[in-house]
Order: C-alpha cells, then sequence, then structure tokens
C-alpha cells in the first residue's frame, strides 16, 4: 500500500521527486542504493575505505561512469604513489567516457588539496575521485564546504581514513572482499573473473548508517569474455583478520 | 619569373639528427609511433640498406638493422620550419610555403643577378642558428619545378632560361611525385625519364592519362606555370607596458595586468578574431625575465576571460623582485566567433573549465592535467595514453540533451590500477609462485594464482620477455605480478 501511495504522490507531483533525486548520485548497485538510502548523496564528502583488492577502485569507477554520462568527472591520483593509477581500459569497461573524465596527477598530499580545490571551486565536475590523504582539519573544511557549494560528490580512495577526515566525511562506506572468483581450475587456463565485496555504511549523516550490501565485481576481461553466471567458476572466500575486527569494531550488527 | 627554391630533403631525419646529435653519423628511420608505427622518412644510408618510406616499423627495422629508429616530432619540425620562413622574409617579400622543407621565393623586382639572389638566401638563413644547422639547399630557375630540381641538384644550382627542358630531361619520373601504379604503367611503355616523357605527343598522352597529366607533360619539358602563392600573413596582437612604475604587491600588478589585458581585447576584436592562446611576459626589476604561456580551452576575445585565466596562471608564480615590466602578446588568432546557445542544458561552462584547467596547470605543472585515452596495444602498459585535455570534450551542444542516466547493473567492474613496477621477493614452490613479500611488508602465503601468461616480443629492439600471475595473498589483496627473467616485479592490483 506504501508503495502504490508513493507511485501516486509521485505521479502527482513529479518535480518534487526530481529535485529530490538531483541530492543524489546512484551508483546502480541496487543493494548499496538501498543501504546508502536511495545512492550517494551530493555535495558531501564520501571516504571508500578499505585495503587493496577490496573493490573501492570499482565503486568509484561506477560513480565516475554515472557523473561522465551526464557531464565531466575528475579524477585525482598519484600514479608513483603506493595506490598506482587507474587502468584506462579497465575504466571504460565500468562505462566511463574517457574524453570527459579529467585526469590530474598529484604527487604529494598537498598537491591533491589543491587540485581538489580548483576542481571544485570550478562546480564543473559531478564528481571527484581523489586519494584518501592526511590533511589538516582546516583542509578538510574548506574542500567540505566547496563540495557542498558545487553540489559535487567528493569520493576519497584509501585503505583507513584520518581522523580528520572521519569527522569531516558525511557519509564513509568500508569495502572488503567476500569471495574471488576464477574461472577455471588454476595455472595457465585460470583466469580472474571477479570479486564479491561487501559494502558497510560507517557513518551516514542524511540516512541510518549501519546497513550493509553485497556488490559483485567482474574483471574487465571477464566482461569483455563470457557473461559472469555462465562461466565455469571457482569460488575462494577471503576472511581476513582486518575484516573481522571492522565488523567488530565500527559496526553494529 | 626569377624563383628560388629553398629545399630541405629528408627534413624530418633533419629534425631528428638536430634533436639528437649522436644521430648525425648512423642511419636513421623516422617512424609516426614507436608502438605499430610506419616508417615516414628515411635517411640515404638507412634507404641504402634497404628500409623504405611506407614500412611497417618491424620492416623496416628488419631491412635496415644497423638503424636507429626516433619517432617524429612533427611539433618542433613545424616550429622550426616557421623560423626558417620567417628567415627567408628577408630575402623576399614573397614567400611560399610549399610544406615542411620547402618553400619558394619569387625574385622579381629584386634588383641583382642569380648569384646574388641566391647569396641573399644563404645570408638570410645564416642569421638564424637554428635555420643554419639544417641541411638546406637551394637552387634558382624560371619557374617552381625547375627551381627545385636545382635545389635537388645542389646547393647553389641555377638553371638560366632556356635551360630547363635540357636540365631536367635526364631526371627521373619519380621526380614528378607520380604514384605507384602510373610509374608503373609509364614503365611498361618504355617511359623512364623526363626525357622521353617530353618526347610524347602531348594530346594523346593526355587523353590516355588523364587532365593532370597535362602538368607531368609540361614539367617534363622543362615548364611550370603555377604561380608563387605568398604564405599568409600572421596577424601580432602585441602590448607591452615599460616604464609606468613598479608593482611591489600582488593587487599593483594585478591592475596592471587588468588595464594590458583589455588593451589586448580591444586589439583582438578591433581585428574581428578569438584568441586561443596567450604569452605574458614579466619583467623584474633584477633583471628576470618570467614567461608564462597560456592555452585557452576555447578562443575568445573577453577580457573578462582572459584576465581570469592569466591570473590563475599567475597564482603559481613566485617573484622574487617588483614587476617593471609587461608584455602580452595574444596567439592562435582565428576567425570570427560562434554564439554559444541559451539552451545549452547542463553542459558545464567551458570558460569556467578552461580557467580551471588554467589553475591546475598553474599549480601542478603542465603535464598533471590530462586525458586517458586506449590504444591497441599488446601489453598491459602499452594500452593507454594521456594527451592534453582538449576543450572539445566541454563544447556546449547547440540544443538541450536529455542523456539518460547509465543504465543499472548488477555487476560492477573491477578497477586495474597500475603501479610504478617494484621489485618484489617471491618464493617459487612447484613453479608457482607461493610467497609473496611486499616491500616494508610481513610475507604473505598466495591462495590462489592464475598464469603464467608469457609477454615475449620487440626482439628486434629492446626486447620484453616476462611471465605475469594474478595472485590472491591470504590478506585478500589481488595482485599481478611479472618474473623477468628471475627477478620478480609488482605491476598492478585490482581493486
Amino acid at each position: 500500500m506504501r508503495a502504490a501511495l508513493s507511485v501516486e504522490h509521485r505521479a502527482a507531483s513529479p518535480e518534487a521527486y526530481t529535485l529530490a533525486e538531483e541530492r543524489l548520485l546512484r551508483s546502480g548497485f541496487r543493494e548499496l542504493d538501498a543501504a546508502l538510502g536511495g545512492g550517494f548523496p551530493r555535495g558531501v564528502i564520501t571516504t571508500l575505505e578499505g585495503p587493496p583488492g577490496s573493490g573501492r577502485s570499482a565503486i568509484a569507477a561506477r560513480l565516475l561512469a554515472n557523473a561522465t554520462s551526464q557531464g565531466l568527472a575528475a579524477l585525482v591520483e598519484s600514479p608513483g604513489g603506493a595506490e598506482g593509477a587507474f587502468y584506462p581500459p579497465a575504466l571504460v569497461a565500468a562505462g566511463v567516457d574517457l574524453s570527459r573524465l579529467l585526469v590530474v596527477r598529484a604527487d604529494d598530499a598537498t598537491a591533491v588539496a589543491r587540485a581538489a580545490d580548483i576542481l571544485l571551486r570550478a562546480a564543473a565536475f559531478g564528481v571527484v575521485v581523489i586519494p584518501g590523504v592526511a590533511l589538516r582539519a582546516a583542509a578538510w573544511t574548506r574542500l567540505a564546504s566547496l563540495t557542498h557549494r558545487a553540489n559535487a560528490v567528493l569520493v576519497t580512495l584509501g585503505t583507513a581514513a584520518s581522523d580528520e577526515l572521519r569527522y569531516f566525511a558525511s557519509v564513509r562506506v568500508r569495502m572488503s572482499p567476500a569471495t574471488v572468483r576464477w574461472s577455471g581450475e588454476g595455472g595457465l587456463f585460470c583466469t580472474l573473473a571477479g570479486l564479491d565485496v561487501e559494502a558497510a555504511i560507517l557513518k551516514h549523516k542524511r540516512a541510518a548508517p549501519g546497513k550493509r550490501a553485497r556488490v559483485v565485481c567482474a574483471t574487465f576481461e571477464a566482461r569483455e569474455g563470457a557473461p559472469l553466471a555462465q562461466t565455469t567458476l571457482r569460488e575462494r572466500t577471503v576472511a581476513t583478520a582486518e575484516r573481522t575486527q571492522t565488523r567488530g569494531r565500527d559496526v553494529a550488527v | 619569373m626569377p624563383v628560388v627554391c629553398v629545399l630541405a630533403s629528408s627534413y624530418k631525419v633533419s629534425i631528428a639528427r638536430l634533436n639528437d646529435a649522436a644521430l648525425a653519423e648512423v642511419p636513421v628511420i623516422v617512424a609516426d609511433r614507436r608502438e605499430r608505427g610506419h616508417a615516414i622518412a628515411v635517411c640515404p644510408q638507412a634507404y641504402a640498406l634497404g628500409a623504405r618510406v611506407g614500412m611497417t616499423l618491424v620492416q623496416a627495422a628488419a631491412a635496415a638493422r644497423e638503424a636507429t629508429v626516433v619517432v617524429d616530432d612533427p611539433a618542433r619540425g613545424r616550429a622550426l620550419w616557421e623560423r626558417v620562413l620567417d628567415a627567408l622574409d628577408a630575402a623576399s617579400p614573397l614567400v611560399e610555403d610549399a610544406g615542411d622543407g620547402v618553400a619558394y621565393l619569387e625574385m622579381r623586382g629584386i634588383p641583382g643577378s642569380e648569384r646574388a639572389w641566391l647569396a641573399s638566401v644563404r645570408d638570410a638563413l645564416a642569421a638564424d642558428a637554428e635555420c643554419a644547422a639544417l641541411p638546406l639547399s637551394a637552387g634558382f630557375a624560371t619557374n617552381k619545378f625547375a627551381a627545385r630540381m636545382a635545389a635537388l641538384a645542389g646547393n647553389g644550382t641555377i638553371v638560366r632560361i632556356g635551360e630547363e627542358r635540357s636540365f631536367v630531361a635526364p631526371l627521373p619520373l619519380q621526380v614528378l611525385g607520380l604514384d605507384p601504379g602510373t610509374l608503373e604503367r609509364l614503365d611498361l611503355l618504355g617511359v623512364r625519364d623526363l626525357r622521353t616523357l617530353a618526347a610524347l605527343p602531348h594530346g594523346p598522352f593526355v587523353r590516355r592519362f588523364g587532365p593532370e597529366s597535362a602538368d607531368w607533360h609540361a614539367r617534363a619539358g622543362g615548364v611550370d606555370e603555377t604561380p608563387v602563392v605568398p604564405r599568409p600573413r600572421r596577424i601580432a596582437i602585441e602590448r607591452k607596458m615599460f616604464g609606468e612604475g613598479t608593482a611591489e604587491r600582488e593587487e599593483q600588478l594585478l591592475f596592471a595586468l587588468r588595464t594590458l589585458v583589455a588593451r589586448v581585447a580591444d586589439d583582438i576584436a578591433y581585428a574581428g578574431k578569438r584568441c586561443g592562446a596567450l604569452e605574458l611576459e614579466l619583467e623584474c626589476e633584477d633583471g628576470d625575465r618570467i614567461a608564462l604561456a597560456t592555452t585557452l580551452a576555447q578562443p575568445t576575445a573577453q577580457s573578462t576571460t582572459l584576465f581570469d585565466l592569466l591570473r590563475a596562471r599567475l597564482e603559481g608564480t613566485a617573484l622574487q623582485s617588483p614587476v617593471i615590466g609587461l608584455r602580452l602578446v595574444a596567439q592562435r588568432l582565428e576567425e570570427g566567433g560562434t554564439e554559444l546557445s541559451l539552451f545549452a542544458g547542463s553542459d558545464p561552462d567551458p570558460e569556467v573549465v578552461g580557467i580551471a584547467l588554467a589553475r591546475l596547470e598553474a599549480a601542478l605543472g603542465p603535464s598533471a592535467v590530462r586525458r586517458a585515452s586506449v590504444i591497441a596495444g599488446n601489453r598491459y602498459e602499452a594500452r593507454a595514453a594521456y594527451e592534453a585535455f582538449a576543450g572539445d570534450a566541454f563544447t556546449r551542444s547547440p540544443r538541450i540533451s536529455f542523456a539518460p542516466p547509465l543504465a543499472p547493473n548488477e555487476i560492477g567492474t573491477l578497477a586495474y590500477r597500475i603501479l610504478a613496477p617494484r621489485a618484489i621477493d617471491v618464493r617459487v614452490l612447484r613453479g608457482r609462485p607461493a610467497i609473496v613479500t611486499l616491500p616494508g611488508a610481513a610475507p604473505s602465503t598466495v591462495i590462489d594464482v592464475a598464469g603464467p601468461w608469457r609477454v615475449d616480443e620487440a626482439w628486434w629492439a629492446e626486447p620484453i620477455a616476462n611471465d605475469a600471475y594474478d595472485v590472491l595473498l591470504d590478506d585478500g589483496a589481488l595482485l599481478r605480478i611479472v618474473d623477468e627473467r628471475g627477478t620478480w616485479f609488482l605491476y598492478g592490483s585490482y581493486d
């Protein structure tokens, strides 16, 4: 009945819903969007936290794809750093329009902050992805203010957020690998097929935190080949100490 | 019509040798690009070894193994040729740019003899050190074709009136620039030089080979009636501000700059042009000169936009002493302008994005702002390229676009992150990686492994031979590691 009422109300007042939807950027992953209360909120800092291999870059790539389908997006990265640089063919496979993606090279934390400041000040980039560097609280205050003014989504990617970033981020999503899928038994005839990741909403200022979602990812090479469901798959569950600790400490289960 | 031709044979090879002095004595092949490239110029030594223009790079390198392969630098080539043309302006007011490496000068009305004209061309080129470094050859004749053949024959060759036909007669047909099919047809008819071609009856030859063959026949007889077409004059819009006090503070400098920009913008609008690039030079009290070049995302004549861009560019500049002079040059002037639509939908304002790009370049350096593209390549690392973020990405569309958002897709795409290759320690058990130790980390056990995938290529140049593996470590990391002849490297990670 609630659903029916909602549909009727929506039909009666489409403008109100359009405005409401403009405040969210959907990832397209139904479970994750539902856990976030509809999608990633615009105008705030969002952190995607997790160790390498946890799928945080895959979520960021999906957000960039959505942003470039409507306008411009920006990606700030440090190719020489520990996290490396996004691989353009994988971004294309994720749906990113590379002609509308500005890639900025920033080699240290100050350069990242300056780049994010300039990009957000332009208010022309719907999504700005930056590495989760350690900055002073004053810098995060400024970036949070600019993000709000630009109505953009500032996404930080990193293993763990600094204390300052934890405070200024309105949405914090903790990613961890759950299942790794391989096609084939091993060796030469085996390829990495994909990864299931678990997303835990650690903090959300506009919706209820503590929810969890599962996201299925395929490698870009697997996506170009046979559909994931039709491939002979071998699964390996990943149970890391860090993941167990995350459950116990940050998220109310 | 007295004509002097200035010719740089193998111009691209000359540019490559100017860029790298070590190439002066070795055979050189110039390619359009390194990956899957083609030879676009070869020096005489490489030609003698068997390399030919149009061959794939692999073919050319295999034919001339001793030759060094270099990638073409068209920007440098064009810039240097512009300098040559500018230098030739001193010898004649009518200079034709016939492409990189060829120029014609009409000498009619200039007092002097053939030798004096050639000497004036030599002097004009010698005045510029970079032009003098190029192996240029000049020849004189009474028409363009004969003058070019004279320059080809040797520097300082003179073909006097009435000698054109006899001068070009022994030359092979290739000098006419005919396509291989036509050359083969003429060869089958026994026509192999210009003398034989000129001896053919004009009418039947043109009927058989088409209207363009009339030119071939005329040139074979030493006749070329095409006029020398002067190159378009470049309008230079430049304003200076000197002797009006010193700017010690940022506000003073910006005030002066705003005035200067307004004058330049007026000049651009008066000429009916739009400006695509700006060059600002600051002269400081201590004699230091700082040059700042700025490219506009979309050409404009609006002074506010030009000022905002220059101010953004200045943000990254540290001045050691007060500024005593400013010089501003508007470059890349284009005709007219297009009206921006009022109904441009949600596309970003190109000027806003242009200013953001200028700020980023000022803050992080010109190479920090890029756009990625996917290219064909065998290896992972060779499948992506980066280029300057051009303005066409954010040019406003003339109508409102209602692009639907991407359709929901429950399966995402795992991203791959390229890492700067780092040596790692890998213990191998039964021929497969078993324990991986990353720099500064504890050893991790390999839970699953896929591979190896062997890469073995470029054997003709710098051999690349390695075995790549995808490994899942016990901490959940998904890495691509590579065994390069016993040394292990971390190449990337899935995330």
